[in-house]
């Protein structure tokens, strides 16, 4: 499975995207249960944030979804910092 | 807007109003309530712009005068992002141990000064409303927003951005996301929501100038200055002086603002790049500001304050209509054919917009 998490916006306007390949890693279920709550709390469509929120693309295989600060679901909010630290 | 409890969902201003609508009609009251209360609050703010412009007038006078002192509650996360947090400080108490909500607060209190003695504002809605602020939000979280009702400050991760609290600039600018909400309302997105990043900036370099007392020459004009690392290559996060130079750095990149409209950046991301474009109007206003010289909250910022709450900006607004209403607000506040009106054009003219 790939993860990939794009953030864009915030105060600084700054764009930071990283991606992971969950196959061969001894964790995959993990990131594949949490992927999917994930997903399955996001938008189809960008949703209109606050003035200077993070806004994030989550695309798991293909599918992409999206979501918004200050209003993430705990599971996407999970998944995004991992992505972000642990990804490439 | 005040009676929305913390666990609500916040409804922007910027969702559009065939939404709400629908929201507002939803059966589950954890929908309906929150739209329900924004196009109230809409309507309000939409009926007092109206009797603004039309007669300009100010909005109703409250039933009693606000006060000349800030209400300000800080809250503290505590690494978690429940909002607002537990209260650790309000109006009126000695500082605390913790320098991050000490700074907020103070920060606050320089916000509201400015307004309140320069421009005769009494807090961000002009009616005297509390200024609460959550700091320690999230773990090692690279960001301060503006939510609608207060701001939230994240403590940076330390390798990118420290503490979002260092800068006044920075909780200047999330206060005045509040004042544009409550009057012109810039809609978040492209040119408009350019210009409302603008305001911003505008207004917070002007709260940092004022509580340093700097003319117009002697200011930095940089937004975030002591926000970034140390390691990172880089001045600030945005320089209204130059923008485009602000920072350069392996990990960061390169600030990306340009200072004229031949370089104007057309995308969908940040809002269609409002923390991008923001560089025209931006320096736009260091053109005027440092052309007329002195204090700049006194004549430029006045000016930009006239167009931001006098009732004729549009949320929608473009910065060509934006910078017509600057001339004509410096006319009006200035005399015609003054050094004040012919420096605004000039300044505008200089960063490629055209007044219509």
């Amino acid at each position: 499975m790939r993860i990939q998490v794009r953030r864009t916006g915030g105060f600084a306007g700054i764009e930071r995207r990283a991606e992971v390949d969950t196959a061969g890693r001894p964790d995959a279920d993990e990131w594949h249960a949490l992927a999917e709550r994930a997903v399955a709390g996001g938008r189809g469509a960008r949703p209109s944030g606050v003035p200077d929120g993070f806004s994030y693309e989550i695309t798991v295989d293909g599918e992409r979804v999206y979501a918004a600060d200050p209003r993430l679901t705990a599971e996407q909010r999970t998944l995004i910092s991992r992505v972000l630290k642990e990804g490439a | 807007m005040t009676t929305h409890g913390g666990s609500e969902p916040v409804f922007c201003t910027v969702v559009p109003p065939h939404v709400l609508d629908r929201l507002a009609r939803n059966d589950d009251p954890a929908l309906s309530g929150p739209a329900r209360r924004t196009l109230l609050r809409d309507s309000e703010l939409r009926a007092r712009r109206r009797v603004t412009t039309e007669f300009r007038l100010a909005a109703a006078p409250a039933a009693k005068a606000p006060s000349d002192q800030p209400l300000r509650t800080i809250y503290d996360c505590a690494h978690g992002t429940d909002l607002p947090g537990a209260k650790v400080r309000s109006e009126g108490q000695d500082p605390g141990r913790d320098a991050t909500v000490n700074r907020a607060y103070s920060g606050l209190g320089a916000t509201f000064d400015l307004y309140l003695k320069a421009y005769q504002r009494h807090s961000i809605d002009g009616d005297g409303l509390p200024l609460d602020a959550s700091v320690h939000y999230d773990e090692g979280y690279n960001n301060a927003f503006w939510n609608g009702e207060q701001m939230v400050f994240g403590d940076g991760d330390g390798e990118i951005f420290v503490d979002f609290t260092n800068s006044v600039d920075v909780i200047g600018h999330e206060l005045t996301h509040g004042v544009t909400q409550y009057t012109a309302n810039l809609t978040y997105y492209g040119q408009p929501g350019a210009l409302n990043e603008s305001m911003s900036d505008v207004f917070g370099s002007l709260i940092k100038q004022y509580s340093l007392g700097q003319t117009a020459a002697e200011a930095d004009w940089l937004i975030g200055a002591g926000l970034l690392a140390p390691g990172v290559t880089g001045a600030a996060l945005r320089s209204m002086k130059a923008p485009g130079t602000a920072y350069d750095d392996d990990v960061l990149g390169k600030d990306p603002q340009p200072s004229t409209m031949d370089d104007y950046v057309r995308t969908g991301r940040d809002n269609g790049g409002v923390h991008i474009n923001s560089g025209i109007p931006n320096h736009a206003f260091y053109l005027f500001a440092t052309a007329l010289g002195g204090h700049a909250w006194e004549k430029a910022g006045q000016i930009w304050y006239d167009v931001l709450t006098g009732g004729e900006l549009q949320e929608k607004a473009f910065f060509t209509d934006f910078a017509g209403l600057t001339v004509k607000a410096a006319r009006e506040r200035f005399g015609d054919g003054g050094d004040e009106s012919q420096a605004v054009k000039k300044a505008w003219e200089q960063v490629g917009v055209r007044i219509l």
